[in-house]
């Protein structure tokens, strides 16, 4: 078996191993003249402004090479999170009491500023197990498992994937399927879609622990067309049910000629919210349809990496990704690569910026600003180099940036001059660290 | 709904077969891929760094997979 082929199968198994848990990778392994272990590391600090999510993340993913190009793969990814994160609810020119999502406390954020939950303190421990090996000559097959437990989410998946190589090796197709299962288990319990936002202690619109099925389906065609160029074009079908929504996002309840939200009093001697909030209500069904293409070219040593993904679904949101990467050699032994990525979508067809008080009841609402209408754009700088031992470090510094705009047939009164969709700006820094 | 999942899958199938067979005059041989062997021109040569941007992105927007499983696996969308 080549070398390239042992790593085309390092690669299903990467993919395997890692993709379950929102992060598909495929992955090379470093050519092994012997069998051996191969450590990536990195250490990640993921940072949005203004008090936002703050995340701080250990990732390791080892591979062991074995006779005959058997490939076991272990991952292990640590996430502290803390910070707070837009709600859902309005800014208004008076302060906001919110009722917390345990249901034992408020919280109160200023007059005219995006009301945003600082409830958010989490650790998310992640692990993934994959088995790759080739048979019958052409054919390679790869399994995996993954689990994560955060203090009130619990995902474990499975998958399969099988491939087969034509033409020299010089085509490659792949199938690829997915299965996880995902528990949400909220302190306090899971609000019923569309239920009012009640005063502390009273836990009436609760439901227990809730869960979501997502399977994938991914076609895979990797061709390669010359010495310096290769591509690969992806068909992905994901299909989500259960539970939906983020059971900590909520809709302000808005007067229909003001706009501002509607005064809420809590019963007497008892703390509550401020206003009328109703908790966001999402289908229990999703279905995504996503094609890939990418491409690489070698040009005297550097290298154009080219991606483009176009991903619609039955919620009405299609979105448009182009990645850009290139890898511009410093001597032998370091590098610099620019990247650009660029983003857009649409809105989801029940993103809502707010509820309007005496209006028809809706059966599907959300004012997650990550269901809106925005672009984004991914600016960033990596420089790696190789130790004397051969071994690889990097580092990059990227800044990612959201614009969203609030949809203006839904803007009522005096929402008019408020900032009414919460723009993110982040600092992704990271240190990798290969051998 | 699945009679119309069912239709797009063979349809890309069919692509993806048609795909192949035109590929057939496209490539090297063995002993040419020097280049292509090198971990550069790997389709993805940081998997790590991949997994971590992933990550991000799925929690950020409403999109994620394309260049392999779209997933759950986090509470954070």
């Amino acid at each position: 078996m080549s070398k390239q082929n042992s790593r085309s199968i390092a690669a299903s198994l990467a993919t395997a191993a890692c993709s379950l848990l929102g992060t598909s990778t495929v992955a090379p392994v470093q050519a092994q003249e012997e069998p051996g272990w191969d450590f990536n590391t990195a250490l990640l600090y993921y940072g949005e402004s203004d008090g936002r999510v703050q995340d701080f993340s250990l990732n390791v993913l080892a591979n062991r090479a074995f006779v005959d190009d058997r490939i076991l793969s272990l991952g292990l990814t640590v996430d502290s999170l803390t910070g707070a994160t837009p709600s859902g609810a309005l800014p208004f020119d008076g302060p906001q009491t919110f009722t917390r999502p345990s249901g034992k406390a408020v919280y109160t954020t200023s007059a005219n500023e995006i009301p945003l939950d600082d409830s958010f303190l989490d650790t998310r421990v992640a692990l993934t197990a994959g088995w790759a090996q080739p048979f019958a000559r052409l054919y390679t097959f790869n399994a995996g498992l993954s689990a994560s437990k955060e203090y009130d989410y619990v995902h474990i998946g499975g998958n399969a994937g099988l491939s087969r190589d034509f033409n020299k090796r010089n085509t490659t197709l792949s199938l690829g399927l997915a299965y996880a299962q995902d528990s949400l288990n909220p302190e306090g319990g899971t609000p019923v879609p569309l239920s009012p936002m009640l005063d502390v202690g009273d836990l009436s619109n609760r439901m227990g622990d809730q869960d979501k099925d997502v399977v994938d389906v991914v076609l895979g065609l990797t061709q390669v067309v010359n010495r310096n160029l290769l591509f690969q074009f992806n068909y992905s079908l994901s299909q989500s049910s259960g539970y939906l929504n983020d059971p900590f996002k909520f809709l302000s309840l808005v007067d229909p000629v003001s706009g501002d939200p509607v005064s809420h009093t809590p019963a007497p001697g008892i703390s509550g919210p401020s206003h009328e909030y109703r908790f966001e209500s999402r289908p229990d069904e999703r279905t995504k349809h996503s094609v890939y293409g990418q491409a690489k070219y070698y040009m005297s040593g550097k290298v154009l990496d080219l991606s483009y993904r176009y991903m619609t679904d039955d919620w009405e949101i299609d979105s448009h990704t182009l990645d850009a990467r290139y890898r511009w050699p410093l001597g032998d032994r370091r590098y610099l690569e620019p990247h650009v990525r660029w983003y857009t979508q649409t809105a989801a067809d029940f993103y809502r910026i707010s509820l309007v008080d005496g209006a028809a009841p809706l059966e599907f609402a959300s004012a997650d600003y990550r269901l809106g209408e925005f672009d984004a754009i991914t600016v960033g700088m990596k420089y790696g180099w190789k130790t004397r031992s051969d071994n690889e470090m990097s580092v990059r510094l990227e800044y990612y940036m959201q614009d969203g705009t609030a949809p203006s047939d839904q803007i009522i009164g005096n929402q008019a001059g408020r900032d009414l969709y919460p723009d993110l700006d982040a600092i992704i820094a990271q240190f990798s660290y290969r051998f | 709904m699945r009679r119309l999942v069912t239709a797009r899958l063979s349809a890309v199938v069919f692509c993806l077969a048609a795909a192949a067979s035109g590929c057939s005059s496209m490539g090297v041989e063995p002993w040419e891929r020097d280049v292509l062997a090198k971990e550069e021109m790997q389709l993805t040569t940081d998997p790590v760094e991949a997994g971590i941007d992933d990550h991000i992105y799925f929690s950020k927007e409403a999109s994620s997979g394309g260049r392999g499983f779209g997933g759950g696996g986090c509470g954070c969308n």
